[in-house]
């Protein structure tokens, strides 16, 4: 049994993206050749286990998304993205560690995506100051996007659909606005920037916002208050707009497993070059995205239950007729699933509804933007510990757009340290 | 460190006695805590595990070694602190691991080893699940939720085996007359088997290096 209980080591092999079909031919293949945990399966520890180095690949193969459904702000859809991401955590005493995520995706030039000092003044108090670009404040979802931390594939729609609003341009009147529903993968409209471009979704789980964060807590309760940039659909790293965020998020266990959460903030969402040009005055401030969240989180044995809401309204600059209807409220619910039904396997599934409030045009009255529906059912197979394959089938149908339904099927493998 | 079914349970007037220390090249620092950079706060610290414990055993078990009494005695792998204690574990094939929760968070249990894959679940603390360890061969623990957590259980189909102190010296008793391969076993790491005659009543010296 010598042999059996000899640890093995080996690095990481790297992935090519050849299409699902061979990739699929790949993993199987290689998880016949590979015994369990053989991948090294831990941080990188240097400088006298001050510096602490982990990292995560997730290779996502999967149908051509003609619909734009699962497209990001970075304009690439999630279902075909291979994501390389390199995590560190830099400590100098027990009061200081500095903490930063560098992330590529489909081999692109690295990202900081996040980079800042987390203080804590009392080493056994657990009160947190971070100052820099920091995790959003907002919401349940935009601190678990890694790969490893999603059951499926997808993102839920609030944190990653693109809706046609843009804080760089707004729309003339009602009319125009109607006019991109269903195209926020690429949304023009004739008052500020005139390039086409991605819109943004309720809040992005892709991009951190810069600033000051101040959290503390116990078992039961924590709070977290932060004032930064950005807002949560458009995170930033420098103001564009005069004027900062407040954000605030609750967290209560009132029993073991559950986890309630109520998040809200508020802040100036259209950049003052867009405002400008609306307006012809600098007034950023004034136009505003204001969101709510509220979220649950149900845990026991084998199975672990989401929900969260999103409602997120958004103040723009009134130019002409026929005029807006403000705010434009977007309001998006998701529920998630996943059961353990072997060890190693487990089966997940996430319905998600996204909705808009409407606006009356020359046509007559409609949503803003075309109200979307998602179902993705899955599930995820261990090769080892930290080598995770997840298969994943979803279903989107939009009231709107140039494709209004479309079934995708995607492959996604997860290796992390 | 934790030891059951082993060979103290069996009569060491008829064998021999195996002595010596095991040498372990460098002490494995324990799994590192990944980067909590999308936290709102530090985690909570928590406990780190000995890993300084080695495992001697025979390699194979010798003929005529007696079936393992029924039942056998169950042992406990805590989860306390984040971590697990004992942070390894010599047990007789048969033998049932209890793996209670002495943290005021949630743990999950579990192993994809070939000889032991199960998934305890999550459970809060004060509970407790088992599992069974019919198979020999070696199985990494680990909790689901917290990656840092990890332990091993080391299953044999024989009595001859027994656990280090942190200082490397260990005591494998009643040992049956003969010729015998004996391994040491630190972290997933061995050392070369390391032949000796046991004679009745008698103690052999052997000092063995993990690789």
């Amino acid at each position: 049994m010598g042999s059996s209980l000899q640890g093995k080591r080996r690095s990481p092999s790297s992935l090519e993206a050849g299409g699902i079909v061979g990739v699929c031919a790949l993993l199987f293949c290689w998880a016949g050749s590979v015994s369990a945990q053989t991948l090294p399966d831990s941080p990188i520890v240097l400088a006298d286990r001050n510096l602490t180095i982990s990292g995560s690949v997730a290779a996502s193969f999967g149908s051509e998304d003609l619909g734009f459904f699962n497209y990001t702000e970075y304009e690439r859809s999630v279902l075909r993205t291979v994501r390389l991401e390199l995590t560190a955590a830099l400590t100098a005493g027990r009061h200081v560690t500095v903490l930063g995520a560098l992330r590529s995706d489909n081999g692109e030039r690295p990202i900081p995506h996040a980079f800042y000092v987390r203080l804590r003044p009392w080493a056994e108090r657990p009160f947190d100051i971070q100052v820099g670009r920091v995790p959003q404040t907002f919401g349940s979802y935009s601190r678990r996007t890694y790969a490893v931390d999603n059951p499926l594939i997808g993102y839920p729609l609030g944190y990653q659909y693109l809706t046609s609003l843009r804080a760089d341009a707004v729309p003339r009147n009602a009319d125009e606005l109607v006019g991109m529903r269903g195209r926020g993968w690429l949304s023009s409209f004739s008052v500020g920037e005139p390039t086409p471009m991605a819109g943004v979704p309720l809040v992005s789980a892709f991009r951190w916002d810069t600033g000051v964060q101040v959290h503390a807590g116990g078992p039961a309760i924590d709070g977290t208050i932060s004032v930064t940039t950005g807002t949560p659909a458009r995170p930033l790293v420098r103001d564009d707009n005069g004027r900062p965020q407040v954000a605030g998020r609750l967290e209560v266990r009132p029993v073991f497993g559950l986890v309630l959460g109520a998040s809200a903030s508020r802040g100036p969402f259209v950049g003052a070059a867009a405002a400008r040009a609306a307006t012809g005055g600098e007034t950023a401030g004034a136009f505003t995205q204001t969101a709510w969240g509220v979220d649950a989180e149900y845990a026991r044995g084998h199975y672990l239950m989401r929900l969260e809401t999103i409602v997120s309204r958004w103040t723009l600059p009134l130019v002409g007729e026929p005029r807006l209807r403000l705010p434009l409220t977007a309001t998006a619910v998701s529920v998630e699933g996943r059961y353990k039904v072997a060890p190693g396997v487990y089966a997940a599934a996430r319905l998600d509804r996204l909705g808009f409030s409407h606006v009356t045009g020359s046509a007559g009255r409609a949503s803003w933007d075309a109200p979307v529906t998602r179902v993705e059912v899955g599930g995820g197979y261990s090769l080892q510990r930290n080598l995770l394959l997840k298969l994943a089938y979803q279903h989107n149908v939009r009231d709107g757009g140039r494709v209004r339904r479309q079934s995708l099927g995607a492959a996604q493998l997860v290796f992390w340290f | 460190m934790g030891l059951g079914g082993g060979a103290p349970l069996l009569d060491s007037q008829a064998g021999g006695v195996i002595r010596g220390r095991v040498e372990v090249p460098r002490e494995r620092a324990p799994l590192a805590r990944r980067p909590s950079v999308s936290s709102f706060g530090a985690p909570a610290g928590r406990s780190l595990p000995d890993r300084r414990v080695s495992v001697v055993y025979l390699a194979t078990a010798p003929a005529g070694t007696p079936p393992a009494p029924a039942p056998l005695k169950p042992v406990t792998m805590d989860q306390r602190g984040e971590t697990f204690i004992p942070h390894v574990l010599a047990i007789r094939t048969g033998t049932t691991v209890n793996f209670p929760n002495s943290d005021h968070i949630y743990h999950n249990v579990f192993s994809l080893s070939q000889p032991a894959r199960f998934d305890l679940g999550r459970y809060p603390t004060g509970q407790s699940k088992a599992v069974r360890f019919d198979r020999p061969g070696g199985v990494r623990v680990f909790c689901e939720i917290h990656s840092h957590m990890s332990a091993f259980i080391l299953v044999f189909d024989h009595p001859y085996f027994t656990l280090t102190g942190p200082d490397g010296t260990f005591s494998l008793e009643g040992i049956p007359p003969g010729t015998h391969d004996v391994r040491a076993w630190n972290e997933g790491d061995l050392s070369d088997p390391a032949r000796v005659v046991v004679r009745p009543r008698d103690a052999v010296a052997l000092d063995l290096q993990v690789r």
